[in-house]
């Protein structure tokens, strides 16, 4: 089903992207956490009170009494979304589209492999890339917490609430691949790939800001992100993530299915 | 049986372009040329075969199997240059050949060192900082290193100097003598009269002749001899215009003059521009 020499080629393809937004997301985790101590809390509820639209739009809200809430308030409200968003749909785009458009893709299919072949081997370096930043991430904030404050950290609760994480960023991913197969020319794939996860960013951050504006959340798929409540191990919260993952696999079938029927005037 | 068979092929892109109604059969161990303006099909028909598009009517096969069900199956035994090759620009073209052998799951190096001597090539380099040539020689390279049955070639020459040309042409001739069966599309009438058995010419994506090359040569080939003053003025003159000396007759020369594509096109399509 997968083709080892092409998921080589392009796991390390992968790597420049994925070591950037490694150090970037290592930058921010390890201030952030370091951040945490109750005066600097108190600062920050300053700002919030100061301009609390700005900071609920971000998902900085809320009581930071333990390090686990002021981890959720300042990483998971746009750090931890936002920067695999953005790995997802630069790494989506040129996994197909930009070989389609470009013609290079005429190579991968002149050989005896299956267009589902190179879709799905496609599709794994995809998901390798996101459940990699995931787990460097899990790790990092275990470490850095475990350095900082010993103890402070439940990690029960960081894997659920990363797991749920970890199905978010799949079902971006499904939706931008299935974009990266959908289009041949990969302006139109990248303009739809990025743009409708951006825009529910956007939205997302809208209906965080409360009063009417909170209807957008119906129209988001972060909504269905819970981090509080994942933490707290909610159950429904949980059955969120499941749908959410659900998502992910039916776009990436569909995805795989679009690409082994369309034309390819490559 | 035919090796490659196109029955009633239609693809209308509308205004037109496409193929419509195009049937060809070419068999085992033939070299067929493809010829035709620019936008006259001829890629189009090739995707068709390589299973890159479904044809909206019509069928392709390739050894007997249908070209979109069976793509994969029928690469196996393929051998293809793409028209305009896109390589993956950052990788050496070493690397790129080594990766292509893997992914094609072939156990050793095939043809590869041979056809890299053949063509003078050293793919040590990015194919980035490659020159137009060197990709060309480098998709030939990656396009017989398998040792194909049948080729499918899309222009294979262009950005060849002369001198790469005829090893080409020799390529191309040594693996019709080997039994295989060859697609060579091309704009250009000499390289096809050289290489090929059957020539076909396609305009507006309707197929518009089809002959042998020989009858093509015959009747777009002129020759002429040529009697000068003296023998030395006729190997002069030989040597000059490429003329064949000496003949029987000391101070005569044969020369042939050769219609130019546009001249033959001309012919077929009976008046008006070529495109």
């Amino acid at each position: 089903m997968l083709n080892a020499a092409l998921y080589k080629k392009e796991f390390f393809g992968s790597l420049r992207l994925l070591a950037v937004f490694g150090a970037i997301l290592t930058l921010y985790i390890t201030m952030i956490i370091r951040m945490y101590d109750p005066e600097m809390a108190q600062a920050l509820a300053q700002f919030e009170q100061l301009m609390p639209e700005l900071m609920s739009a971000v998902g900085m809200t809320g009581v930071n009494d333990s390090l686990m809430d002021f981890m959720i308030s300042y990483l998971y409200g746009m750090l931890l979304l936002v920067f695999p968003m953005v790995y997802t749909i630069l790494r989506a785009n040129a996994l197909v589209a930009k070989y389609v458009d470009r013609g290079s893709m005429a190579l991968l299919l002149a050989s005896p492999v299956r267009r589902t072949t190179v879709a799905l081997t496609q599709l794994s370096v995809l998901v390798t890339g996101i459940t990699a930043l995931t787990a460097y991430c899990t790790l990092l904030e275990m470490v850095t917490a475990h350095i900082c404050f010993p103890g402070e950290l439940a990690v029960g609760q960081l894997l659920r609430l990363n797991g749920g994480l970890w199905c978010l960023q799949l079902c971006i991913g499904g939706f931008c691949f299935l974009c990266s197969c959908l289009f041949g020319d990969a302006r139109y794939s990248a303009a739809l790939g990025a743009g409708v996860p951006c825009l529910m960013y956007v939205l997302q951050m809208l209906a965080n800001m409360g009063g009417k504006l909170e209807g957008f959340r119906y129209a988001t798929v972060f909504t269905l992100f819970q981090p509080q409540r994942l933490a707290q191990g909610n159950w429904r919260a949980g059955l969120y993530a499941l749908v959410l993952l659900t998502a992910a696999v039916l776009l990436f079938a569909a995805a795989a299915a679009v690409f082994r029927r369309r034309d390819l005037h490559i | 049986m035919s090796m490659i068979g196109i029955s009633h092929l239609t693809r209308d892109f509308g205004g037109g372009k496409g193929v419509f109604d195009l049937s060809l059969e070419i068999e085992k161990g033939e070299a067929f040329g493809f010829l035709g303006p620019n936008g006259a099909g001829k890629t189009t028909t090739i995707r068709h075969l390589m299973g890159f598009i479904r044809a909206q009517g019509g069928t392709c096969s390739i050894g007997g199997r249908d070209c979109w069900k069976d793509a994969d199956t029928i690469q196996k035994t393929l051998g293809y240059i793409p028209g305009e090759i896109a390589f993956f620009e950052e990788m050496s073209g070493n690397a790129y050949l080594a990766f292509l052998r893997s992914y094609r799951g072939m156990k050793d190096e095939g043809r590869t060192s041979e056809l890299l001597e053949r063509f003078e090539l050293q793919a040590g380099v990015r194919i980035k900082k490659m020159s137009k040539g060197m990709k060309q020689k480098l998709g030939i390279v990656a396009a017989f290193m398998h040792d194909p049955d049948t080729l499918i070639l899309d222009e294979p020459t262009s950005g060849l100097d002369p001198l790469m040309q005829n090893r080409f042409v020799e390529l191309v001739r040594e693996e019709k003598a080997r039994g295989k069966t060859i697609l060579l599309s091309s704009h250009m009438f000499e390289e096809v009269e050289r290489t090929c058995d059957r020539i076909g010419m396609i305009r507006g994506g309707r197929l518009a002749a089809l002959d042998s090359a020989q009858a093509l040569r015959a009747r777009h080939v002129k020759t002429y001899v040529v009697t000068l003053a003296s023998e030395q003025e006729a190997r002069a003159f030989a040597e000059d215009f490429g003329g064949r000396w000496p003949l029987e007759d000391a101070r005569q020369v044969e020369v042939t003059a050769r219609q130019s594509l546009e001249e033959i096109f001309m012919h077929y399509y009976g008046g008006g521009p070529s495109c």
